[in-house]
């Protein structure tokens, strides 16, 4: 069902976390918050608002926000899908970074990264190399795990002991 | 307040993380940033299945087969899945006997031969209620975490009458805890046994 993910594409330079709840109502593309020191290219953000709904295909060159209603697939391989709060997607999802505060039923791709937070809600499966989950969050599907990466295979007993004063990818936010 | 919470049996639960194989693991409880962070080293698929959130999951007298039937459609799989590894924790402690059967049914084929699974029960059946979400955080250690409201249904099952339920498994090791809980290491049949004779050896 799923391809698993190999891609390992150069990551432009990481949205700092306070583009990611950048209030709209409109569908309109805006610059995305804290893009506008970046001096080599400046990063826009389109947003959903809360009273839009879209059936279809969603495609774009730029990151999105969904805060309202999505039907059919959302694919922007290249950038980074937010579902917030208020969102709710019914659809298969493909980015770059994946963040979910809201509702999603479908399968979700991150080529980078994947992050649940505490108010999101997923069902479907979920394919990423890196995963990040906080607690509160509720999921029903499957989760592909790939460490790829030759140091990532390391024993049982040093990864006990790695665990218990570093947890990969590990968003202890208690909700 | 998160507790820690040693085992001695979840590294022979875990011993198929070691061939390095592809592995799909099954987990009926709420999905927990340790676990996924714990199997994020190795290579696999996480099922997450939070039958808790279903709960009261019994049979009531004039609906015999719907109980089934909901337990056949909060465990729906594509035909070709099947578990190397379940994580059951504690979840037959709030399942009367149909519903434990009703789960055993559906699972049942679904492990892989030799496969291995963890759970908890009791000693004691009047031992008290303790409504936790367990996340696996080490070979040896589990982190339990309140619940914020207390679960529906807790009938804990007698040692022997839960070994009954549990229809395609064996218990292969438990454990007496603290608090008159067991933790119980069961194992699917068929598969090469632990530390079982090796042939030309």
């Amino acid at each position: 069902m799923f391809e698993r993910n190999k891609n390992k594409q150069s990551a432009p330079p990481a949205q700092p976390e306070s583009a990611r709840s950048a209030p709209s109502t409109t569908a309109t593309a805006n610059p995305a918050p804290g893009a506008s020191n970046n001096t080599t290219k400046p990063r826009s953000t389109a947003m959903i608002g809360p009273s839009i709904e879209i059936k279809g295909t969603v495609t774009g060159d730029e990151d999105l926000v969904i805060q309202g209603k999505v039907e059919g697939t959302v694919d922007l391989g290249a950038h980074e899908v937010t579902v917030g709060e208020s969102g709710k997607v019914n659809a298969d999802i493909t980015a770059r970074t994946v963040r979910i505060d809201g509702e999603v039923s479908g399968d979700i791709r991150g080529i980078e990264k994947v992050l649940i937070s505490k108010s999101g809600n997923v069902r479907g499966n979920i394919t990423a190399p890196r995963m990040t989950l906080e607690d509160g969050a509720i999921f029903k599907g499957a989760i592909d795990m790939d460490p790829g990466e030759p140091a990532a295979k390391v024993s049982l007993a040093s990864k006990a002991a790695d665990s218990k004063s570093e947890a990969p990818e590990l968003d202890l936010k208690s909700g | 307040m998160t507790e820690q919470q040693g085992s001695q049996l979840l590294s022979g639960l875990l011993q198929a993380l070691k061939e390095e194989r592809h592995l799909s693991v099954l987990h009926i409880g709420p999905v927990q940033p340790e676990t996924v962070a714990f199997f994020s080293a190795f290579p696999c698929r996480l099922y997450f299945n939070d039958l808790f959130a279903e709960l009261p999951l019994s049979r009531s007298d004039d609906e015999d087969n719907s109980l089934q039937q909901r337990v056949r459609e909060l465990l729906w799989y594509a035909d070709d899945v099947r578990f190397d590894i379940c994580l059951f924790w504690d979840i037959f402690n709030y399942l009367d006997e149909a519903a434990v059967t009703a789960v055993m049914d559906v699972l049942r084929p679904r492990m892989v031969p030799g496969g291995r699974a963890h759970c908890f029960s009791v000693h004691n059946t009047r031992s008290e209620q303790r409504d936790r979400k367990y996340a696996i955080v080490a070979e040896d250690e589990l982190r339990l975490r309140p619940r914020e409201r207390r679960l529906e249904g807790y009938r804990p099952h007698p040692q022997g009458r839960l070994k009954q339920l549990l229809q395609g498994l064996e218990v292969e090791r438990s454990v007496l805890l603290a608090d008159s809980r067991l933790e119980l290491l069961l194992r699917a049949p068929g598969g090469p046994r632990p530390g079982g004779p090796r042939k030309g050896g």
